[in-house]
C-alpha cells in the first residue's frame, strides 16, 4: 500500500506529483501534473515510471548553440554509436540520442520566445529568458531515473513547440548557454566542462559561419559581436570558475601576426581533486613541461606543433594545464604525440589516434581543439565507469548492514 | 563537378577547394584523410548532401531571409542608439539566426542526409516531405 505525498510550489511552471513511498519495488508509478497555467499554453501531463538506474550528468557550456556541436558528436563516439535526432518526432527538435547518452539542448528551457525576449528586451543570454526551475527539476528527475515531458524551442519559427518524451538515459549531457548559471542544476552535475573561445578566435569563426550569407558583411558579424558581449560577459563567462576542465581556444603564438585563426592555440584546463577525474599530464606529473616533438624522429611541416604542461592556479583552484599549439599534419605525428601523454584513460594504445581518425571530417581534427575533446570525451567515460562500478558496490553493503 | 543521385538525397561531389566547412580548420592532412575514404583517383573530394525535402529547403531560405531581414533591422535600431536593450536584442537575434543557418548547413554536412528524413519516413504526405526539385 502506497504512501503518497503531494507536493506544490508556487513558481510559475511547478508540477505536482504523487510519489509512492521507498518500496522494495523497482518500478515505481510516478504522475507528473502541471498546473495549468493561463498565462501560457503548456500543459505538461504525463505519466512516468522511474527505475532504479541513476544517470550520470554532464554539464557543457558553449556560445556556439546545440545539436551540430562536433564536441557532442566526438562526446558519443567514445561510447559507441552515433547520435541522432529522435526518430519520427518533432523534426525541429534539438535533442541528440544514442545508445548510451541523451544530448539536451538547455535553449529549450527559454520561458521566452523570440517575440516575448524582444518585448521584454532581454537577449538569449539573460537568465531573465530561462527557466531554471524547470531545469533544475527535469535535470533531476531524469538523474533519478524518470522520463520527462521537455519543452522544445524550435530555432527557425522562434516559438516554443510542444513537448518531447525524453527517457533518462546511462549519460545525460546538457549544453548551451547556462548548464552552470543555477546552483541547484550545478550540483547536480558529475562532470562540468567550459569551452573558452578568445575574441580573436570567435571573430574568425563567425567570419568563416557567415561570410557565405547573403545577409552579412564583416560590420554585421562584428557588430553582433560586440553587442552581445556585455551580457555574454555579465552571464556566460563567470560559469568556467566552476568548469572541472576547460578547453581555452586561443589565437597560435607560432605564426607571428597570424590574424586567420586557421592554427590554433588550445589550453586543457583541469581542475585537481574532482572525484573520478585524473588529469592528463605530460612525462611528470606536476612539473613543467615544454616540448616540441618535432626534431630527429618526427617531422612536421610549419608552423609544426608545440605542447606545454604546468600546474597552475585558476579562480583560486588548483589545476592542471595541458596546452597544444600548432597542427597535425600526419597520422604518425598524432600516434607520436599521443604515445608521449600519460592518464589519457585510453583502453588501448592509440585508442585516441583511432577516434580522431574516426572523425576526420570534423573541424578540430587536426589541431588541440580536436585531440582536447577527444581526451575529455575518454575521461568522461572513464569517470562513468569509475561511478557505475562504485553505485554497485554500494546496495551490497547496506544488504550486509 | 559531377553530380549523382544517391538512395538518401542528392550529393553532390565538389572538388576539394571548395570545402564548405563553416568552422575552423581546414580538414586534417592528406595522408590521414586518405586513410579514412576511399577517393576516385585524382582530385580529393568532399562530399556534401544538400536538401532532398522541401522543407529543409524552405528552412534554409527562410533562414536565409531573415539572416537579412535581420541584420538590417539591427543596423537600424542600432543606429538610433547603440547601447540600448533593442540594439543588443535586435543583433541578439541575428546571431540566432545565424547559427540556425549554419546548423543546418552542418547537420546536412554531419547527417550526409536529409535532416528530415527520418520524419518524412513517418509522413511521406506531408506537403514538407515533397521531394524538392532543382
Amino acid at each position: 500500500m502506497a504512501v503518497s505525498t503531494i507536493y506544490s510550489t508556487q513558481a510559475l511552471n511547478s508540477t505536482h506529483f504523487l510519489t509512492s513511498s521507498p518500496s522494495s519495488s523497482t518500478s515505481k508509478q510516478v504522475f507528473f501534473y502541471r498546473r495549468h497555467q493561463s498565462q501560457t499554453n503548456r500543459r505538461f501531463n504525463t505519466i512516468i515510471t522511474c527505475a532504479a538506474q541513476q544517470t550520470v550528468v554532464i554539464g557543457l557550456a558553449a556560445d556556439s548553440g546545440c545539436g551540430k556541436s562536433t564536441f557532442m558528436r566526438r562526446l558519443t563516439s567514445v561510447f559507441g554509436g552515433a547520435a541522432e535526432p529522435p526518430k519520427g518526432g518533432n523534426p525541429d527538435s534539438n535533442t541528440l540520442i544514442s545508445d548510451m547518452t541523451t544530448v539536451i539542448c538547455l535553449d529549450d528551457y527559454h520561458s521566452l520566445d523570440r517575440t516575448g525576449r524582444k518585448e521584454k528586451g532581454v537577449t538569449a543570454l539573460d537568465p531573465r529568458a530561462n527557466d531554471f526551475d524547470l531545469m533544475y527539476e527535469q535535470v533531476k528527475a531524469l538523474k533519478s531515473g524518470i522520463a520527462v515531458e521537455k519543452p522544445i524551442y524550435n530555432h527557425v519559427t522562434g516559438l516554443l513547440d510542444a513537448p518531447e518524451l525524453i527517457q533518462p538515459p546511462k549519460i545525460l549531457v546538457i549544453e548551451g548557454l547556462h548548464p552552470m548559471f543555477d546552483e541547484r542544476v550545478r550540483d547536480l552535475l558529475d562532470f562540468s566542462i567550459y569551452l573558452d573561445i578568445s575574441n580573436e578566435v570567435k571573430f574568425a569563426w563567425k567570419i568563416q559561419r557567415d561570410m557565405a550569407e547573403r545577409g552579412h558583411s564583416l560590420e554585421s558579424i562584428k557588430a553582433s559581436i560586440e553587442a552581445r558581449k556585455p551580457d555574454f560577459d555579465a552571464f556566460i563567462d563567470p560559469q568556467k570558475q566552476y568548469a572541472d576542465a576547460v578547453i581555452e581556444v586561443l589565437p597560435t603564438q607560432l605564426i607571428p601576426d597570424d590574424n586567420e585563426g586557421k592554427v590554433l592555440r588550445v589550453r586543457l584546463i583541469m581542475k585537481e581533486g574532482v572525484k573520478y577525474f585524473s588529469p592528463v599530464y605530460l612525462f611528470d606529473e606536476g612539473s613543467t613541461i615544454s616540448w616540441i616533438p618535432c626534431g630527429r624522429k618526427l617531422t612536421c611541416s610549419y608552423p609544426g606543433i608545440k605542447f606545454n604542461y604546468e600546474p597552475d592556479t585558476y579562480f583560486d583552484h588548483e589545476v592542471s594545464v595541458l596546452e597544444m599549439d600548432g597542427q597535425f599534419d600526419r597520422l604518425d605525428e598524432l600516434i607520436y604525440v599521443e604515445s608521449h601523454l600519460s592518464n589519457l584513460s585510453t583502453k588501448f594504445y592509440g585508442e585516441v589516434t583511432q577516434q580522431m581518425l574516426k572523425h576526420a571530417d570534423f573541424p578540430g581534427s587536426n589541431n588541440g581543439t580536436g585531440l582536447f575533446q577527444t581526451i575529455v570525451g575518454l575521461k568522461i567515460r572513464d569517470l562513468y565507469e569509475q561511478l557505475i562500478a562504485n553505485k554497485a558496490t554500494a546496495p551490497a553493503e547496506v544488504a550486509k548492514a | 563537378m559531377m553530380s549523382t543521385t544517391a538512395s538518401h538525397g542528392r550529393v553532390m561531389m565538389l572538388p576539394s577547394p571548395s570545402r564548405a566547412l563553416q568552422n575552423q580548420q581546414p580538414l586534417i592532412g592528406s595522408d590521414m584523410f586518405r586513410l579514412k575514404q576511399t577517393e576516385p583517383r585524382g582530385s580529393r573530394l568532399v562530399v556534401a548532401a544538400t536538401a532532398k525535402y522541401k522543407g529543409t529547403k524552405m528552412r534554409e531560405e527562410k533562414l536565409s531571409e531573415m539572416i537579412v531581414e535581420k541584420v538590417k533591422e539591427a543596423t537600424e535600431v542600432c543606429e538610433a542608439d547603440v547601447r540600448s536593450e533593442g540594439c543588443k536584442v535586435a543583433w541578439d537575434e541575428v546571431e540566432e539566426v545565424s547559427q540556425a543557418r549554419a546548423d543546418l548547413r552542418i547537420k546536412l554536412k554531419l547527417l550526409n542526409q536529409d535532416p528530415l528524413e527520418s520524419f518524412c519516413q513517418e509522413n511521406p504526405e506531408t506537403d514538407e516531405c515533397r521531394i524538392y526539385e532543382d
